[in-house]
C-alpha cells in the first residue's frame, strides 16, 4: 500500500525543509494559499472523509465548518501534539521525523478557518521533538511559507510552538486550550464548544498531529484518492502504535479496515516465544481490553472496533500474552489515571484514586470478593458523569479488565497472590 | 426575552430563553441540589451534584450549565438522577474526615443536608483517606481545612471574579487537589470573609465566629449593617442576648449576596464595653447617678438656657430617632444648629465594591428628618471649637475621640455651659457632660435607615438592651413631653407614621410595607398609603 502518513519516514534528513521540499513538500500549501477559497478547501476535506485521529474520530471538514464565518473575533487553529495516551507514540514519530508535514497541514487547516494565528501545543516531555518543530517552523518562516503575505496572497499567518508542562489531561482539547491560555490545565465545561468559544474565548479548531499531517497528501492527490482507501465510513489510512508482546512493535500505517488479527500475526510477527495471546487493548490505554476470541473478526476501523465492544481511539495497540497478570495490568492503568485526573470534577477526582486503591489492594493479596463489584459500581458512577472524557477513559478499562478476566481477579482474591506464571516472577 | 415552556417533573413551567435549568427550576420552587453553582459566580460545573435527566439527551446534564429550550422535559427526581446524586455524594465524602462534631459548619453544612436528603448509605470506602492541611490560616478572618474541602472553587472564583484580587487557586491534581494561597499572598481583601459564607462545607470558617456558638442555637434577625451608608442587608445572629455574627442577606438592589469585612465585624466595637444603666448628672466632684426624672428635667432646662446650642446626632441613629431629635432641639432651643456625624475617607477600588466612604449608615435619613443646618458636620465642629455654642446635645458618638482635632474639640466641649451626652458607654465625651443619658445601640432597636441611595430599610432589634437604658426614641419622646408636646411617639411604627406625614419625600411610606428588602424614597406604590 502507498504510504500517506509515513511517506517521508526513513528518508535521510526527512526532518529538514530541503528534503521535505525535494519530496514535494509545501506544494499543497502553495496550491491552497491564495488560490483556493476556504469553503472549497473545507468541501475538499469533507469529501476525503478524513476523521480526527486524536481518538474521537470526528469528521475534520465538518469540525472546520462549525467555525462561524461572521464572528468578528480572531480565529485560532491549534495542532494538538500533546500525545500522551498510554501505548500511543505515532505523533511523536511524525513530530521528530516529518515536522514539516505537520506544519504544512497546520497551515492548510488554519487557512480553512481563516485563522491568522496558529499554535502547535506539544507535550512537554517531547523535548527532542519540540526542538525539531522549532527549527522546522523557523525554516518555514524563512522560506516565506509562514508570516505576512504568504506567496503574495495577502494571507497572514503566525505559527507558535508551545510546550506543555506535563499533564496528560492537556491532550483533551479544552484542557489544552486552558493551558495555552496560561491557566491550570482544566477541561472547560461544554457548551459552549471551542468552535465558537475556544482559545481566549474565540472560535478555535483543535486538530491532532496525524489528522493535520494527512492534509498535504489529500490536497496534492485529491479527496477521491484519499477516500479510495479504507471502509465506507472510515476513510483513508491510520497510524497504529503497537507495543507489548509482539515480535515487531512499532508504528505502522494501515488502510482503515485492515484485519486486526492478521495485522498482529503477520505484520507484527505475532506473539513471540511461542506464548499465547491473552488480551489486546486496541485504542490506547483508555479503551476497553479485548479477549483473543473477541478480536477474531475485528477490523481496524472505527465501526468494527466499536462493534467488538471497544474503541479505535488513538490506535495505540497494546498486546498482552499469557504471562501478563491482568490484575497488575489493570492496576498499572488505574494508577496512571489516578495520577493524571485533573481533579476538577468530583466523580473523576475522587473515583479514579479510589479504584486504584482497590486494584492495589487486590494485587497485593488483600482483596475481597466484594471489591470486584465495587470497582464496577464506581466505574459506572464515573462513566458519563464527568466534565470531560477522562472519566470514561479511566472507568472503561477498569471495568473491562474485571468483566473480561474476572476469574483471574477472583483467583487473586481467593489465593491472596498472583496465579499467573509470569516471566518476571 | 422570549417566553418558552418547559416541563419540570411533569409540570409545565413558563420561563424565558437564556435561563438555565437550575434557574428555571428554582423559580418554580424546585431546588436542584448543587455545590459549585452560585448565582453570582461563573459556571464551574465541577461538583456534578445538579445532574438531571433531560428527555432525548443520552447522558445526564448539569442543570447549572444547560440552557432551557422550548419543550424541554426535565426530570429532577428520576431513578437515574437520584442514583447519581447518591454517587456524587459518596465521591465527595470518601476522603472527607466526617468530623461533624468538631466542625463549625455543622448545622449549616450542605454535605450534611444533602447526605440526609439524598444519600443515607454507609461508607463503602475502606482504603485510607487522603490527608490534607488542617487549620491553615488564609487571612485575618478565614481559616482553611483542606480535608473538608470539596473543591467546588466558589472561593477561588469569588476572588477572581468579584474582588478581582485572585489570592486563591487550586493546586495539585486528582484527589490531592486542594485550595491554596498564591505564594506570598494573604486572603486579606476587604471582602475576604464572604468566602466563608459561600463555602458550602466546613473548609473555610470564620476565625472570629468559630467555636463560639453551635449555629442551631443562633437566633437570626433581619437587619441593616451599621458599618456605613451602603446599607447592606444582614442577618444579626445572636446567642444568649449577644451578637455572635453578621451574615449578609441577599438584596440585589443593595449588596447582592455580599458583606464587607469591616461591616461584618463592626458589631464588636459597637457593642463592646461596660454599659451605662443609669442617668448621671454633674455635681461637685463629678458625675453621679440620678433618676430619669431629674436627668430629663435638667436637660430641658439646661438646653433652654444655653444659647445657642448644638445638636449632634450619630449616623447610626434611626430615622425615627432623628425625626424626634430634630423636633426636640427645635422645640427647646431657640437658637441651635443640628448635624449628623459624617466623615469621609479614601476607599480602594476593592473597598468601593460595597463600602461607602463614611461610617454613618443613616446620614442621609437623618438629614431627611431635618438633622441638618446646611453647614455640615465638620463646619459645626469648627464653630464648636471656635466657641460659638454655649450648649450641646450629643447622641451616640464619642465626638471628643473621633474628631480630626480631638484636643481642640475636647477643650471646647469642656468649656460649654451645658453638655448632655446620650450614649451606651462612658465615653471621653460623656465624661465631659453635665447630664449623661444611658441609651441603646443599633442592635437593640427597631426603626429605619435610609441608605446613601435613598433606600429606606428596616432595622430590627436583635438583642434586649440592659435594664436601666432607654431607647433613644423613648428619651426624645419623654423630653418632648416635658417640653409640652404630647404626641403619639410610643414606638417606631407610630413615629414613622408621623414622619411620613410630615417629611415630603417619605409621604406615603408605611412602616410595615418596607419589608425585608426596603423601599426607595419616592418609589411609593399605590396602596401603600396609610393615613
Amino acid at each position: 500500500m502507498e504510504k500517506i502518513l509515513l511517506r517521508n519516514i526513513g528518508t535521510p534528513e526527512s526532518h529538514t525543509l530541503a528534503v521535505y521540499r525535494s519530496r514535494g513538500g509545501y506544494a499543497s500549501w502553495q496550491k491552497v494559499a491564495g488560490n483556493m477559497k476556504p469553503e472549497q478547501l473545507i468541501e475538499e476535506v469533507k469529501a476525503s472523509g478524513l476523521r480526527g485521529r486524536g481518538g474521537a474520530g470526528f469528521p475534520t471538514g465538518m469540525k472546520w465548518g462549525f467555525v462561524p464565518k461572521d464572528n468578528p473575533k480572531p480565529k485560532y487553529l491549534v495542532c494538538n501534539a500533546d500525545e500522551s495516551e498510554p501505548g500511543t507514540f505515532k505523533d511523536r514519530l511524525l513530530i521528530e521525523q516529518d515536522p514539516h508535514a505537520i506544519i504544512e497541514g497546520t497551515l492548510i487547516a488554519a487557512y480553512a478557518i481563516q485563522s491568522h494565528t496558529a499554535f502547535i501545543y506539544i507535550r512537554g516531555e517531547l523535548a527532542f521533538g519540540a526542538n525539531r518543530l522549532d527549527l522546522a517552523v523557523e525554516e518555514a518562516y524563512q522560506a516565506g511559507f509562514i508570516g505576512k503575505n504568504i506567496f503574495g496572497s495577502g494571507y497572514d499567518l503566525e505559527l507558535i510552538v508551545h510546550r506543555g508542562a506535563g499533564a496528560y489531561i492537556c491532550g483533551e482539547e479544552t484542557a489544552l486550550l486552558s493551558s495555552l491560555e496560561g491557566w491550570r490545565g482544566w477541561p472547560k465545561v461544554k457548551p459552549p464548544f471551542p468552535a465558537t468559544h475556544g482559545l481566549f474565548g474565540c472560535p478555535t479548531v483543535v486538530n491532532n498531529v496525524e489528522t493535520l499531517a494527512a492534509l498535504p497528501w489529500i490536497l496534492d492527490r485529491g479527496a477521491a484518492a484519499y477516500a479510495g482507501f479504507g471502509t465506507e465510513k472510515s476513510k483513508g489510512t491510520k497510524l497504529f502504535s503497537v507495543s507489548g508482546h509482539v515480535a515487531r512493535p512499532g508504528v505502522y500505517e494501515l488502510e482503515m479496515g485492515y484485519p486486526l488479527k492478521k495485522f498482529l500475526e503477520e505484520d507484527c510477527g505475532g506473539v513471540p516465544n511461542g506464548k499465547k495471546l491473552k488480551g489486546v487493548i486496541p485504542g490506547g490505554g483508555s479503551m476497553p481490553v479485548l479477549r483473543p476470541e473477541e478480536i477474531e473478526k475485528v477490523n481496524l476501523d472505527y465501526e468494527s472496533v466499536q462493534a467488538a465492544g471497544s474503541l479505535l481511539g488513538s490506535g495505540g495497540i497494546i498486546v498482552m500474552d499469557e504471562t501478563t497478570c491482568m490484575v497488575q495490568a489493570a492496576w498499572n492503568l488505574a494508577r496512571f489515571f489516578a495520577h493524571e485526573s485533573c481533579g476538577q470534577c468530583s466523580p473523576c477526582r475522587e473515583g479514579c484514586h479510589w479504584m486504584e486503591k482497590i486494584f492495589h489492594k487486590i494485587e497485593h493479596g488483600e482483596g475481597d470478593k466484594s471489591d470486584l463489584d465495587l470497582i464496577l459500581n464506581i466505574s459506572g458512577n464515573i462513566m458519563g458523569n464527568t466534565i470531560c472524557p477522562f472519566g470514561d477513559a479511566a472507568a472503561m478499562p477498569a471495568a473491562a479488565f474485571i468483566k473480561k478476566f474476572r476469574d483471574e481477579f477472583e483467583a487473586h482474591v481467593a489465593e491472596k497472590r498472583c496465579t499467573v506464571k509470569s516471566e518476571l516472577a | 426575552m422570549d417566553p418558552i415552556k418547559i416541563i419540570i417533573d411533569g409540570k409545565e413551567v413558563t420561563t424565558v430563553k437564556g435561563k438555565t435549568v437550575i434557574q428555571a427550576a428554582a423559580e418554580v420552587g424546585v431546588a436542584i441540589p448543587h455545590y459549585c453553582y452560585h448565582p453570582k459566580l461563573s459556571i464551574a460545573g465541577n461538583c456534578r451534584m445538579c445532574l438531571v435527566e433531560i428527555e432525548k439527551m443520552p447522558k445526564l446534564q448539569i442543570a447549572c450549565n444547560t440552557q432551557v429550550a422550548e419543550g424541554m422535559n426535565v426530570l429532577t427526581q428520576s431513578p437515574k438522577v437520584l442514583a447519581v446524586r447518591k454517587a456524587v455524594l459518596e465521591f465527595l465524602l470518601i476522603n472527607h474526615p466526617v468530623d461533624c462534631p468538631i466542625c463549625d459548619q455543622a448545622g449549616e453544612c450542605w454535605l450534611q443536608d444533602y447526605y440526609m436528603q439524598h444519600d443515607r448509605q454507609e461508607s463503602r470506602f475502606e482504603v485510607g483517606k487522603v490527608h490534607d492541611r488542617k487549620r491553615t490560616i488564609f487571612g485575618p478572618h478565614v481559616v482553611f481545612d483542606g480535608e473538608r474541602c470539596i473543591k467546588c472553587t466558589r472561593c477561588v472564583r469569588f476572588c477572581q471574579e468579584i474582588t478581582e484580587t485572585g489570592e486563591l487557586a487550586v493546586v495539585n491534581r486528582t484527589d490531592h487537589s486542594t485550595i491554596d494561597l498564591f505564594p506570598g499572598a494573604t486572603l486579606d481583601n476587604p471582602l475576604s470573609a464572604n468566602v466563608v459564607d459561600i463555602c458550602p462545607v466546613g473548609a473555610l470558617t470564620d476565625r472570629d465566629f468559630r467555636f463560639k456558638v453551635r449555629v442551631w442555637y443562633l437566633q437570626k434577625t433581619p437587619s441593616i449593617c451599621p458599618g456605613c451608608s451602603t446599607g447592606c442587608n444582614i442577618s444579626v445572629e445572636t446567642y444568649q442576648n449577644r451578637i455572635a455574627r453578621f451574615k449578609p442577606r441577599v438584596n440585589e438592589a443593595v449588596n447582592s449576596h455580599w458583606l464587607c469585612d469591616e461591616g461584618r465585624y463592626c458589631f464588636h466595637d459597637l457593642a463592646a464595653g461596660e454599659r451605662l444603666t443609669t442617668p448621671m448628672i454633674r455635681q461637685e466632684g463629678g458625675l453621679v447617678a440620678t433618676t430619669w426624672e431629674v436627668a430629663l428635667q435638667a436637660v430641658v432646662s439646661g438646653l433652654a438656657s444655653a444659647k445657642p446650642s448644638a445638636g449632634i446626632l450619630s449616623g447610626r441613629n434611626t430615622n425615627e430617632e432623628a425625626y424626634l431629635f430634630a423636633k426636640l432641639i427645635r422645640k427647646i432651643s431657640a437658637e441651635h444648629a443640628l448635624e449628623v456625624v459624617y466623615q469621609e475617607r479614601e476607599l480602594t477600588p476593592v473597598q468601593k465594591i460595597l463600602m461607602s466612604p463614611d461610617r454613618s449608615p443613616n446620614f442621609r435619613g437623618a438629614r431627611d428628618m431635618g438633622v441638618s443646618s446646611n453647614g455640615g458636620y465638620e463646619a459645626l465642629l469648627s464653630k464648636l471649637v471656635a466657641g460659638n455654642f454655649s450648649g450641646a446635645y450629643i447622641v451616640g458618638e464619642d465626638v471628643a475621640a473621633t474628631a480630626q482635632e480631638p484636643e481642640k474639640v475636647r477643650a471646647a466641649l469642656a468649656k460649654l455651659a451645658f453638655l448632655v451626652v446620650q450614649d451606651t458607654r462612658m465615653t471621653e465625651t460623656a465624661q465631659l457632660a453635665h447630664v449623661v443619658l444611658p441609651s441603646t445601640h443599633f442592635g437593640e432597636k427597631d426603626g429605619t435607615y435610609t441608605n446613601r441611595n435613598g433606600r429606606v430599610q428596616k432595622l430590627n432589634a436583635a438583642v434586649i438592651p440592659p435594664e436601666g437604658a432607654l431607647q433613644d426614641s423613648e428619651i426624645f419622646a419623654q423630653l418632648l413631653g416635658l417640653a409640652g408636646e404630647q404626641d403619639g411617639y410610643a414606638n417606631p411604627k407610630e413615629i414613622f407614621r408621623s414622619l411620613a406625614r410630615e417629611i415630603v419625600s417619605y409621604q406615603g411610606l408605611n412602616f410595615d410595607s418596607i419589608g425585608d428588602q426596603g423601599i426607595e424614597v419616592g418609589a411609593v406604590v399605590a396602596g401603600h398609603h396609610d393615613r
